[in-house]
């Protein structure tokens, strides 16, 4: 009998379990949704900017915008994006890996690593990485402030000339399904410049200043994308690995009751058994 | 007084403002004004506070910079942030202002960064005074 109660209970904690990871995949598809919202938000700002930027680059001597600047590279910077929380299948484990081997193909003790999320601070913390800035707990309340300040601090890093090359690694948003681990380089940018018309139009203080100020902010809205990817693409994961999370529940739940129904049934043949033979036994 | 179209892009939206008389930015030299029939430009924008005169009525608006760009149908206003006067955190920014202030003694660190998240907050409060 004691089997019985052991069977419905773990059928009970199944069915609880199930019911948590289908609320999860609810709250993924929604956050999904937002990211990608966000990203086509960004969009009209991002090209209208690189428009710009694109317009005024042949006009203005390279060697006077420092972001821009190839140097002969000593030392890189990463900055690897992962979530602050796992129960997202591969997902942080893809970015880390390719991350690391990367690293460590340059040698550990020449790269600097910028960590965005708790999965990538933890990673690099534990096998003792050179860690610059650790940027964690802000995926929830994401907005445009949190890629300016991590904008920021890479962009010091590079002028102030301490690594030669900026490398970003996160998942790119493919569609739900597919998520695309991507290894790019951030700084120095690379700008194809294209001549364009541009008479007849006032510049104002001038075009070096203008560009000057522009490139920075160019940069932030990359770092937006990147953050917007990885966002959508953790949570793309999130509610694949919670679909068949609930899937299995429902395949033990479905095992579960039949192996229930047997000793059930068991127990009630025992039982007959028993009345059957005693009365059997009074007769004789 | 003859009115142009505004619109202002930024990150997150795209915000239609309407028929608007005058605007007055933050250029990176210096504020300059905007009336319709403007030439066509490209203004570079620093940390300040915009001014739109719309139906005679002026709001102002707290930015951190971006740019502006001038041409025959409508004006365009390119900011990475952007805050209209009624809607800023006045707390939010004076907590900032306190820890650039308290920074400013550290030396460990970016002085430079520092000063622009100083001239940040320093604007919004201005801004939210209006």
């Amino acid at each position: 009998m004691a089997k019985l109660k052991n069977i419905r209970n773990r059928i009970k904690s199944v069915k609880s379990i199930q019911k948590v990871t289908k609320a999860m995949k609810m709250v993924a598809a929604a956050k999904m949704r937002r990211a990608q919202e966000h990203m086509e938000e960004a969009r009209p700002y991002a090209n209208r900017l690189s428009n710009v930027i694109n317009h005024l680059l042949p006009d203005v001597d390279r060697d006077l915008l420092e972001l821009l600047d190839v140097r002969e590279i000593n030392r890189v910077g990463y900055v690897v994006v992962t979530s602050d929380r796992g129960m997202a299948g591969s997902f942080n484990a893809n970015v880390l890996k390719v991350a690391q081997s990367e690293i460590d193909a340059i040698g550990k003790e020449n790269v600097d690593v910028f960590c965005i999320g708790k999965k990538t601070r933890d990673y690099f913390k534990k096998r003792d990485y050179n860690i610059i800035e650790s940027h964690t707990d802000f995926w929830n309340e994401l907005n445009y402030s949190h890629a300016i300040n991590i904008g920021a601090g890479v962009i010091s890093h590079f002028t102030h000339k301490n690594v030669e090359e900026i490398h970003v690694v996160y998942n790119e948003f493919v569609n739900v399904a597919a998520q695309n681990v991507r290894s790019e380089v951030l700084l120095p940018l690379v700008f194809e410049a294209e001549k364009v018309q541009t008479v007849g139009r006032l510049f104002e203080p001038n075009k070096e200043d203008i560009i000057k100020s522009l490139i920075p902010r160019h940069l932030n809205i990359q770092m937006w994308k990147y953050l917007l990817e990885s966002y959508a693409s953790e949570h793309a994961a999130r509610m694949l690995a919670m679909e068949n999370a609930t899937d299995n529940a429902q395949e033990m739940i479905k095992d579960l009751t039949l192996q229930f129904n047997k000793v059930r049934q068991a127990a009630i043949t025992t039982e007959m058994l028993e009345i059957v033979s005693g009365a059997e036994a009074l007769q004789n | 007084m003859i009115s142009f179209q505004l619109e202002i892009v930024t990150p997150t939206k795209i915000l239609d403002e309407g028929q608007v008389e005058y605007v007055r930015c933050p250029g990176l030299d210096g504020s300059f004004g905007v009336l319709a029939k403007h030439r066509e430009a490209v203004f570079g924008l620093g940390v300040g506070e915009i001014k739109v005169t719309q139906n005679g009525k002026d709001h102002y608006l707290a930015t951190s910079g971006g740019f502006a760009e001038v041409s025959k149908e409508k004006m365009e206003l390119l900011l990475e942030t952007y805050e209209r006067a009624e809607e800023i955190d006045t707390s939010r920014a004076e907590a900032a202002l306190q820890r650039a202030q308290e920074r400013k003694e550290a030396k460990h660190i970016d002085a430079a960064r520092n000063e622009v998240s100083f001239l940040r907050a320093l604007n919004r409060l201005k801004v939210a005074k209006r």
